[in-house]
């Protein structure tokens, strides 16, 4: 049994390894045959372990496999937690990157114009994505799997990393080594937070295993730790704040948010897997599992719902304003996200979960569906130069279509079922700050419809806007990449309908989440639940289903009937959107406070500190008294032997003093 | 003080006395010769301790033949005294000093101060045997049951030496000229000798 | 006590078996090489590697479920001796693989290398399984002599001979120390046995007794320090370092370490521990005087072999630490350390074998600028090996130095392990700039590595070994662990 999870996330591994190192010996077919093949063996396997877990209920295992080391009574493990939580994330991970992998077939096949001529970056560029992506399912595989938090850490780092490199796999475009730079230092500030988190919770639990840890967490929330002097603070909710640190840095919530749109910079596969579909949603996965600990602490929770719901709202807004496809995609992420974020702040774990799944299909889809207009526009991501794609991608504009309702919350689509279940948990939560985040999250439904309409209306419909070269190309892209697309969809329609039964008001979760008494908004929600199909009527009298409706509306009256209504906007409440076009000008802010301070600092420290204490006093200092110290020693070895004789009668009497004259 | 408390410290003095002879004294064969001299008394001492045994052994191996092969040795090469005593004398002041400061400590350590380390088991009054005893037998014995292992490890490293000695000094150099006597005695007349006819000449 | 009869039962002699099989085989090399013409000598290289596979296989077979004693109890197997005797017997096969090419260049290709070898192996082993004083002691003469004849076994290089003769004289003197030390001991409790000696320190000495002992225990010590090559007593280690030929350097540079280390442990720990008060302090001040002359000397050597000499006296500095804990935990430390050690020299000097060919010795460090555009692969075990030494994960000299520095701080002398610490970043400094030598400088030449496939394999699988075992070092750690349950 653990041969086979461990199986799991070791075949990607070795396909990520034989496309990496041995790229150039297997070509491009060998590369995507070995990773695609690797990737298929783990989705297989996630759906034998999903098929035990939801048909034979299978216990859920805990098993650890390796013994790193122990320090300090601290251990240091491999292992894996496979229950229902981990089994939904495992499918949906392999599953999505299972498409990805194909889609990039098509995506990658033309590479080589992204590279200058002479570059050497751009040999084996393809195998190397290859190797990139399925390094990343590894890494994926690993975090979700993990039993503890050391194993949780690395993967976290490793998914991180391939990010890293994969939003800056074009390095010749200084844009992308920007981007990819600021996603890593930006995910250094919520890593740092994590670690500190981590840290805490070795402190205080003496463990690292998830299993100890939640077996201590009632003990350790009558703890209080003082951070500074005079405050004394819940050591669960310090635990519980540095995790989620972690966790806005790699879900990119307000303020660690600013990296996310950035890495739209990568290519369009990675930012249907990584940056939309699974990393993103890593720090949702890690609250829902630290579920236990999050029980503990309403401060904690108060600041998760808020943050979220910021998000929400705050990051849609600027969707509405940005031109660019992936972007607009981008801050669509960004919003949803949000969602799930105060669903966790609701205690509905389950919800927030939930989402995530219905999510990485339809968002996975409408990247896959984005970049298949991008191939069929020759890289072009400008919306103002499309339009009238409609008759030319009819696949893409169908499946563009599911999504797009799906991210509306279209009752009867999956994303409907996930996103209202979120908005009434809100509405019935008692978390600190729930009145905020109902209004918020309402809002966002409404600013979502309308900017996913803009995009489909802008792209789809309306005059054709390309150069006369793009149009008399345009033509559906090859098999890989519409099959994924479609192999999206279906689940973007049904998933939702057919689980949510199950995932949200059954048993699914069974003891994988822990909700406490005091936070039932979910099972209050689960009292009036009379299955899917009920849940779908309600909904269309719900305020959700007509903000969304009068958003779609709006779209399509303002681009589609008045174009020049866009403008007119635009020149009235030019201040709006500056301030949105802008990003609420986050990123000069970080860039001035952060980016200049750091420098002054450094510049500071550099000369001063640097240059002069330690350049010039430690080191060179120290050296050239190590130097000396050196040449005065090698003088001793002289090479006469009556010298050495006489060191050791030396050091004789030395130890003559030190044994008995003490 | 007995008879053989007398004779202790005279062997005793010479042993002292001639050891500092060895590395005194400015020629190398006298070295030699008091070295002969400490090892004589050594075993002089040994034979009060009823160790006869070991005391024939020193002389025989020793005296009789270590030391007359090294006497050969030294004699055969030309050691430049001068050259090797160069800086004894600026050395010297730092050998004495530290040779008494190593004196100090051993009196203190073992000397009349501490009367105690004299108390213990094996630094009692030397045990007394009787006329029947033989030291040899007891060696023997002793050297192939109980030491056995330490015997054949001695034995080793004889060997080792040997190895080492040859493999460091056994050369063939080419081009040395050496007799070889079989071939000496294989040779035949035609070898040597070749008989050639010519008509006679005559001395015009 | 006298055994009046004595038979093969009553001396246990199946328990010696891997030394006295090493022995004989020893002896029975030494007789085929005489009657083997010179292009036939490999078959003495192969019966020499043969007979250290078999008497590791016949060690491995006994089993040390318990302490077994033989020879009237001058000779123990313990698991003491059976880990260290393992790695001596793993470590001096490498050497032999690697001196094969080596001296074949050189035109000294002769059984003597082997004989003498295999009879240093035996002492190293003698000594480790030695249960008294006097079983140690000719375990160490045995291995000195033969390592004495190694280095001056080119006896045509001036300088290898000065260098043997330097080790000789300053050997007979540490020798002659320990013999001094020995018989004070041996004076002043009765016995030469370990746990007899061990007894008599325990139960009552009075104050001149006392005196008495830590006055023998001084000469033992600076043998020990001698044998180690601790400051001051490493004079010699630089110049023999130097001078020997490279692959008897590496085997004086690996495997007598451990020897070495079971010298301490049965002299100092198991018949002197009563005497630990005392020689704790002259222990840590050889191991601070050994850790900042090793490391910062290092600084100044240009040539490879004596910049590896004085690392080897810094080694030296580190593993002392784990002895002056005085803890299970630190002689376990110690020894992993030790084990480790002798992995990495066993590889450092290697690549310095590597590099050689005939009439050139790699030992500048000059001679590996730019290695990796020679041959990358080596550069890259040669970084690993670096590293390793340097102390950096995930390398096993990592592992080691926190094992011995943790050591010393679980015994709550701390200063001693910033000391450590500091002298360590000191370290890296030297063993940095080979890597940088071999990266970023140009290479002066560009003639292909040229050696035999076995070579290449063993050095990579030494290189790899120290990478590997630095990513899981619990096994290695376990077993040291275990000797001192």
């Amino acid at each position: 049994m653990e041969n086979l999870y461990l199986a799991i996330p070791l075949a990607p591994l070795v396909g990520s390894v034989i496309a990496g190192f041995f790229g150039a010996q297997i070509g491009r077919r060998g590369a995507h045959t070995v990773t695609i093949l690797g990737v298929a063996v783990s989705f297989v396997l996630s759906l034998v372990v999903l098929y035990q877990h939801l048909y034979q209920h299978a216990p859920a295992v805990n098993a650890t496999l390796y013994n790193w080391m122990i320090v300090g009574g601290i251990q240091f493990q491999v292992g894996f937690l496979i229950d229902n939580l981990t089994v939904m994330m495992m499918t949906v991970v392999s599953f999505v990157s299972l498409m990805v992998h194909i889609y990039t077939i098509g995506y990658m096949s033309d590479d080589l114009e992204n590279w200058p001529k002479d570059s050497l970056a751009g040999v084996n560029s393809y195998q190397r994505f290859f190797s990139y992506i399925a390094l990343f399912t590894f890494s994926m595989l690993m975090l979700v799997m993990s039993n503890n938090f050391m194993q949780l850490f690395f993967g976290w780092e490793a998914v991180g990393l391939v990010s890293y490199l994969l939003i800056g796999f074009w390095a010749v475009r200084p844009s992308a080594v920007y981007a990819n730079l600021k996603a890593f230092i930006v995910n250094r500030v919520g890593d740092f937070g994590f670690m500190l988190g981590i840290a805490a919770v070795v402190m205080y639990a003496g463990s690292l295993n998830y299993a100890d840890v939640f077996a201590k967490a009632h003990l350790m929330s009558t703890e209080t730790m003082s951070l500074f002097p005079g405050h004394n603070w819940n050591v669960v909710s310090v635990i519980c704040v540095l995790l989620f640190v972690g966790a806005m840095g790699k879900s990119a919530q307000i303020p660690l948010h600013v990296w996310l749109p950035d890495s739209m910079e990568g290519p369009t596969p990675i930012s249907a897997l990584i940056h939309a579909a699974t990393m993103v949603t890593a720090g949702i996965f890690m609250v829902a599992r630290m579920s236990p600990l999050y029980e503990l602490s309403e401060s904690a929770l108060s600041l998760v719902m808020v943050t979220g719901a910021l998000t929400a709202l705050l990051m849609g807004l600027v969707g509405i304003v940005q031109n660019d496809i992936k972007r607009v995609i981008a801050y669509s992420t960004l919003s949803q996200l949000g969602y799930m974020t105060v669903a966790l702040g609701a205690s509905a774990y389950s919800a927030a979960v939930f989402h995530l799944m219905t999510h990485a299909f339809f968002k996975a889809l409408l990247f896959l569906a984005a970049g298949s207009v991008i191939i069929a526009m020759h890289h072009e991501q400008d919306m103002r130069k499309m339009g009238g794609l409609k008759k030319y991608l009819p696949i893409t504009y169908w499946t563009s279509l599911i999504g797009s309702l799906a991210l509306i919350g279209f009752p009867g689509f999956s994303g409907f079922f996930s996103k209202d279940t979120i908005i009434d948990v809100v509405h019935h939560s008692t978390t600190g700050g729930h009145g905020f985040a109902y209004l918020c999250v309402l809002s966002a439904v409404f600013i979502t419809a309308f900017y996913t309409f803009r995009l489909f209306f802008l792209v789809f419909h309306g005059e054709p806007r390309m150069d006369a070269h793009t149009k008399a190309h345009l033509h559906e892209p090859p098999w890989v990449v519409w099959l994924p697309l479609i192999m999206l969809a279906i689940p973007s329609v049904f998933i939702g309908g057919f689980t949510i039964g199950d995932v949200l008001f059954g048993n699914y979760f069974g003891s994988a989440i822990y909700i406490s008494p005091h936070h039932e908004a979910l099972a209050e929600l689960g009292k009036h639940f009379h299955g899917a199909w009920a849940f779908m009527q309600e909904g269309f009298v719900g305020p959700a289903f007509y903000l969304a409706m009068f958003g779609v509306f709006s779209a399509w009256f303002i681009y589609m009937k008045r174009p020049e209504i866009a403008g007119v906007i635009k020149q009235k409440f030019a201040l709006i959107d500056t301030l949105l076009v802008k990003k609420y000008y986050v990123d000069e802010l970080y860039a001035w406070l952060f980016g200049g301070g750091s420098r002054l600092l450094g510049k500071g420290l550099w000369t001063f500190g640097d240059v002069r204490f330690i350049d010039g006093l430690l080191v060179n200092g120290s050296a050239q008294l190590v130097a000396w110290f050196a040449l005065v020693t090698r003088r001793l070895q002289t090479g006469f032997l009556y010298h050495y004789a006489f060191a050791m009668i030396i050091g004789l009497l030395m130890l003559f003093g030190l044994g008995l004259f003490r | 003080m007995t008879i053989t408390d007398f004779l202790f410290f005279v062997f005793a003095g010479m042993v002292i006395m001639s050891a500092l002879g060895v590395v005194t004294s400015k020629n190398p064969v006298h070295s030699i010769m008091f070295l002969v001299l400490t090892f004589f008394c050594s075993a002089a001492i040994w034979l009060m301790l009823e160790a006869e045994f070991l005391a024939i052994i020193l002389v025989l191996v020793y005296v009789g033949a270590v030391m007359v092969l090294f006497l050969f040795v030294v004699m055969m090469l030309d050691i430049n005294i001068v050259k090797m005593r160069q800086g004894f004398v600026s050395y010297l002041p730092v050998g004495i000093a530290f040779a008494v400061v190593i004196l100090a400590i051993m009196v203190w350590v073992v000397g009349p101060a501490s009367p105690d380390v004299s108390n213990t088991a094996a630094l009692h009054q030397a045990v007394t045997h009787g006329a029947d005893y033989s030291n040899t037998k007891m060696l023997g014995k002793i050297i192939y049951t109980d030491y056995v292992l330490a015997f054949e490890i001695a034995a080793v490293i004889l060997l080792v030496a040997i190895i080492a000695a040859i493999s460091l000094t056994l050369r063939r150099r080419p081009g040395t000229k050496h007799q070889i006597p079989g071939e000496q005695i294989k040779v035949k007349r035609d070898d040597r000798l070749k008989i050639i006819s010519m008509e006679a000449e005559v001395k015009k | 006590m006298t055994a009046e009869i004595i038979t093969m039962g009553s001396l246990n002699i199946v328990t010696a078996m891997p030394e006295i099989f090493l022995l004989i085989m020893a002896c029975l090399v030494l007789l085929v090489d005489l009657y083997l013409p010179a292009e036939k000598r490999q078959l003495t290289y192969l019966l020499a590697q043969l007979s250290l596979i078999i008497t590791l296989v016949l060690m491995l077979m006994n089993p040390v479920t318990h302490t077994t004693l033989a020879f009237n109890e001058f000779y123990i197997h313990d698991p003491l001796s059976q880990v260290l005797k393992s790695f001596i017997l793993i470590i001096s096969f490498g050497v032999f693989v690697y001196s094969r090419d080596y001296l074949a260049q050189r035109n000294i290709f002769k059984g003597e290398f082997y004989v003498l070898g295999l009879f240093a192996i035996a002492g190293m082993m003698l000594m480790v399984s030695a249960n008294n004083m006097l079983m140690l002691y000719l375990g160490l003469e045995l291995l000195s002599l033969c390592l004495y004849a190694l280095v001056a076994y080119n006896r045509d290089n001036a300088k290898a001979s000065e260098a043997a003769m330097k080790y000789f004289i300053l050997g007979a003197i540490a020798s002659g120390m320990l013999l001094y030390g020995m018989s004070i001991i041996y004076g002043l409790t009765g016995s030469l046995k370990f746990t007899d000696i061990a007894t008599a320190v325990a139960t009552g000495t009075n104050s001149a007794q006392h005196i008495g002992l830590v006055f023998g225990l001084v000469f033992i010590v600076v043998a020990i320090g001698f044998k180690l090559g601790a400051v001051p007593f490493h004079m010699w280690i630089p110049d023999v370092y130097h001078g020997a030929p490279t692959v008897v350097t590496v085997f004086i540079g690996s495997a007598p370490k451990l020897a070495g280390f079971a010298m301490f442990m049965r002299l100092l720990v198991e018949g002197l521990g009563g005497l630990q008060a005392d020689w704790q302090q002259m222990v840590i001040v050889l191991s601070v005087l050994s850790m900042a002359v090793g490391n910062i000397v290092a600084i100044a050597q240009a040539n490879l072999k004596r910049m590896l000499a004085y690392s080897t006296i810094s080694h030296i500095g580190f593993l002392l630490l784990g002895i002056i804990a005085t803890t299970p935990d630190g002689y376990a430390a110690a020894m992993f350390y030790t084990i480790s050690y002798a992995l990495m020299a066993l590889g450092g000097f290697g690549m310095i074998i590597l590099m050689a060919r005939k009439g050139f010795e790699a030992e500048n460090i000059a001679d590996f600028a730019g290695l990796n555009q020679r041959s990358p692969w080596f550069a890259f075990i040669m970084s690993i090996l670096m590293l390793s030494m340097a102390g950096v994960p995930p390398t096993l000299g990592f592992w080691a130095k926190v094992a011995v520095i943790s050591a010393v701080i679980d015994v709550n002398m701390v200063w001693l392990a910033i000391l450590a610490v500091i002298f360590s970043i000191v370290g890296v400094f030297y063993y940095i700039r080979i890597i940088k030598v071999m990266y970023f400088d140009e290479a002066t030449e560009n003639t292909p590595i040229e050696c035999g496939r076995d070579m290449q394999l063993t050095l990579s699988t030494n290189g790899l070994a120290i990478l590997a075992l630095g990513l899981y070092p619990a096994a290695l750690m376990a077993l040291c662990v275990s000797v001192f349950k």
